[in-house]
């Protein structure tokens, strides 16, 4: 084989490719494609930067973040997977969703080459959570759907919520404006 | 003079799920497996147990016994790899089985009467009546999307 041919196989297992970063929680491992993360924050730097929802819409919500003109919410990945209750350390920042996943940590990054169909036998909210398996060395990853995490119909509640407690805030102080001396 | 089974008859494979024993046409079993590692991610369906790798594939491993047999549960030895339809392919799945299982050559007839959907008949070995199971059936109303077996990254 000329190093030309060589040269264009391994461009092509490359283009085939994708870096994952592993993630934990409650002890069970994920990944999610690194270029679906915007960024990696501690969440202890949620404090400054969160709001607390006032309303709890939906259990795995509580916070909210403002980036760029841009409302995130933040989802705990532990109990939009149904795990047991942990101590989140870390939040990724997603791309292209107007989500957040608190995780427990960071395990490794590593290279893909394929990720498997979740098995048709799975037809449950999996088929969502997942965008398919990854095989790496003996283990069998979940690879996370990124939009997984937020339905449409769920960041729309949000919203609808967030809306609706922004118009009684200003209505409060409105009120308040007009009563005080 | 022709040595073949007569048409009427047909291979099972005989799997005890719990006391009871239950047979699946031969044709849709692969192979029956000591237990390996069992993998294990979050899902919504509780008669999944997790997955396994077998021969490079991810194989659903469903605890059929909690359908067919009740919640009665036992010590399962091996796994048996079978094959479910999906459209007009097929998938493997594993299911936990008690111990070794039996390939036998019978006359397959009628169901008992009530028997659920995924009962498709019986075979009489000597005192012993064995439901005929329908994997395909078991999970009736659970059809899955039609997305590839793989997909690059």
């Amino acid at each position: 084989m000329s190093s030309a041919e060589t040269k264009l196989k391994a461009g092509r297992r490359n283009s085939r490719s994708e870096q994952v970063i592993v993630f934990s929680v409650a002890s069970q491992r994920f990944a999610i494609a690194l270029e679906s993360v915007q960024e990696i924050r501690s969440a202890d730097s949620l404090a400054g930067a969160a709001t607390e929802l006032g309303q709890a819409i939906l259990k795995k919500v509580r916070h909210k973040l403002e980036r760029n003109g841009r409302t995130y919410y933040v989802v705990n990945a532990g109990q939009h997977f149904g795990l047991a209750v942990t101590r989140p350390t870390l939040v990724l920042v997603l791309r292209k969703v107007r989500a957040c996943a608190l995780v427990d940590r960071i395990e490794e990054m590593l290279e893909i080459t394929v990720v498997r169909a979740l098995p048709r036998a799975f037809t449950g909210e999996e088929r969502r959570w997942y965008r398919g398996l990854a095989l790496i060395g003996d283990s069998v990853i979940p690879v996370v759907n990124p939009t997984g995490f937020l339905t449409p119909e769920e960041i729309s509640l949000l919203d609808s919520a967030r809306a609706a407690a922004a118009a009684a805030e200003a209505a409060s102080a409105e009120t308040e404006g007009v009563t005080a001396p | 003079m022709s040595a073949t089974a007569p048409v009427s008859e047909r291979s099972f494979v005989l799997l005890r799920l719990t006391a009871r024993r239950f047979a699946l046409p031969a044709e849709t079993v692969i192979e029956l497996v000591v237990p390996g590692s069992l993998q294990i991610f979050p899902h919504t369906d509780p008669l999944f147990l997790g997955v396994l790798v077998r021969r490079g594939q991810v194989v659903p491993v469903v605890d059929v016994a909690q359908v067919v047999a009740g919640p009665e549960v036992r010590q399962r030895k091996f796994y048996l790899i079978a094959t479910r339809r999906f459209g007009a392919s097929r998938e493997w799945c594993a299911i936990p089985v008690m111990g070794d299982c039996e390939l036998v050559t019978a006359t397959p007839e009628a169901p008992e009467e009530g028997a659920p959907d995924y009962i498709t008949g019986a075979l009489q070995l000597g005192d012993e009546q064995v439901p005929i199971l329908n994997l395909d059936t078991v999970f009736a109303g659970r059809a899955a999307d039609q997305s590839p077996a793989e997909v690059p990254a």
